[in-house]
């Protein structure tokens, strides 16, 4: 992988209606001492319960294969043989596609019977020429396998085949609304916005999807997954106070010198900013929340929030999804930490008295301890690249 | 008549204690001090750290410059009317 690249990957799903669980899974998970990156999706045979347990045996399955570099033709064969038989279709069977970005920029992908990817590059659809493989096994099932160089600012799209068979039964979209129509519809909104990140772009997708439904009811499970390769979008987080006042220049000039975007959690935490560097902070009142302080501006800043509340309420969203409806403070931080790659956090230790104060609700928890949960889910589940400093 | 200056100390504690319903006067003042009052909106004041020694317990809140400790909606609007008493006597 050219070094200064990142894959951000975004991952959008819904189930299919009236089912407690999706049918289809993905599962993405990043090498970093191979600087590789494996993301797939499987969808299942059927839906609910029983399609969820043959996708997730897929995916799981694959991703051991592909990580430990398994020849690809045994490893399927491995795979069918190993689900368990439906009992209405007497048949084993979930497909899969699989992306597997390596050193230097070489991406392979291998397919079976789900929609083919997509690659779009410079605003363009690009067709891949891939090669076709089966086992003298399974001879009605092949894997199509295609190999590409990424450059800065491709994506490539996975979808289920719930995505292109959306619409289906609504007189609008007689074939449903296709592999092409989810293609032109991921065209436009790049056009729209050509930064669109992978995490919105796979839910624009969802959602427009839905919309195609009848009712907007899901006919099938939804899934749709971005993998957009871009240069590293990088946040610095300060948050509390430093141990020793001392520190609180140095602290205050990494503000100064960092090379792209800033948030500050906590009151003290913004007030010594403010103080060291001269600069205005303002309580901005379109924030306003009944349970979350309001942000601040700050110049050269993006975002000031108070602390523990506003963190332990990110940390609340990162498990559960944001909250649509709210433009609170906590909302714009985690929209912001989503939104970047490559996450710094500084964290002051000093300890605030005020907070020990056995009155105070049991949420208040220590800084150390809140702001590890939330780095923990950052880089497990939404594989962010992540330091943590403290000072 | 210049407005009152009404200073709630947001910071965390003051926060979950009570200074979040006390915020709601910037969108639901009584009417009789609607018109009278600007609400502004504090970090952290610092007086938490001083609890025990100098000050009781928060929210903190300023009316003008009277300082009211463990302060809550009644309270914040009670001293607001005084003050107001107190400018139409002067």
């Amino acid at each position: 992988m050219n070094r200064s690249l990142f894959i951000e990957i975004g991952t959008a799903q819904e189930h299919k209606y009236g089912e407690d669980c999706f049918g289809d899974t993905v599962f993405s998970k990043k090498i970093p001492e191979e600087q590789r990156v494996i993301s797939i999706l499987s969808d299942g045979l059927g839906s609910g319960v029983k399609a969820n347990i043959l996708s997730s045996m897929t995916t799981r399955m694959a991703m051991k294969f592909v990580e430990s570099n398994m020849e690809l033709l045994r490893s399927s064969e491995v795979m069918m043989d190993a689900l368990p038989i439906c009992q209405i279709r007497k048949i084993s069977y979930a497909t899969f596609s699989i992306v597997d970005s390596m050193l230097e920029g070489k991406t392979r992908i291998f397919e079976m019977d789900n929609p083919s990817f997509m690659l779009i590059r410079d605003n363009k659809a690009v067709n891949v020429r891939y090669r076709e493989l089966s086992s003298p096994k399974w001879k009605d099932r092949t894997i199509n396998i295609s190999q590409l160089t990424n450059q800065e600012e491709d994506r490539i799209i996975l979808i289920s085949d719930g995505v292109s068979q959306a619409g289906l039964g609504n007189p609008k979209y007689p074939l449903g609304w296709q592999r092409q129509g989810c293609l032109d519809f991921a065209l436009a909104q790049i056009r729209k916005n050509p930064q669109i990140s992978a995490y919105d772009l796979a839910h624009a997708i969802v959602r427009e999807a839905l919309d195609k439904e009848v009712d907007k009811h899901a006919g099938d499970d939804i899934s749709c997954v971005v993998l957009y390769f871009r240069k590293p979008r990088q946040l610095l987080v300060l948050t509390g106070p430093p141990f020793d006042e001392d520190k609180d220049k140095e602290y205050a000039d990494l503000v100064t010198d960092y090379d792209g975007k800033i948030a500050i959690c906590g009151g003290t935490t913004a007030n010594i900013i403010e103080r060291e560097l001269c600069l205005k902070c303002e309580i901005d009142k379109t924030s306003f929340d009944e349970k979350i302080p309001m942000s601040s501006t700050m110049d050269g800043v993006d975002l000031v929030t108070e602390g523990i509340l506003t963190l332990t309420e990110v940390y609340r969203m990162l498990k559960e999804g944001i909250d649509k409806d709210k433009n609170n403070a906590a909302v714009r931080l985690t929209r912001l930490l989503l939104g970047s790659d490559k996450i710094d956090f500084v964290v002051g230790t000093k300890i605030n008295i005020a907070h020990q104060d056995p009155n105070l609700p049991m949420e208040l928890e220590i800084r150390r301890n809140i702001v590890k949960k939330i780095f923990r889910i950052l880089q497990d589940r939404y594989l962010k690249e992540i330091s943590v400093r403290y000072i | 008549m210049e407005k009152i200056k009404v200073r709630i100390c947001v910071g965390t504690s003051c926060f979950v204690m009570g200074a979040a319903q006390i915020q709601s006067l910037e969108f639901n003042a009584p009417a009789d001090i609607a018109d009278s009052i600007e609400i502004i909106e504090e970090r952290c004041m610092n007086l938490c750290k001083d609890i025990k020694v100098k000050y009781n317990r928060g929210p903190f809140v300023f009316v003008n410059d009277r300082l009211i400790e463990e302060a809550s909606y009644e309270k914040v609007i009670n001293a607001i009317r005084e003050e107001i008493k107190k400018s139409c006597e002067k």
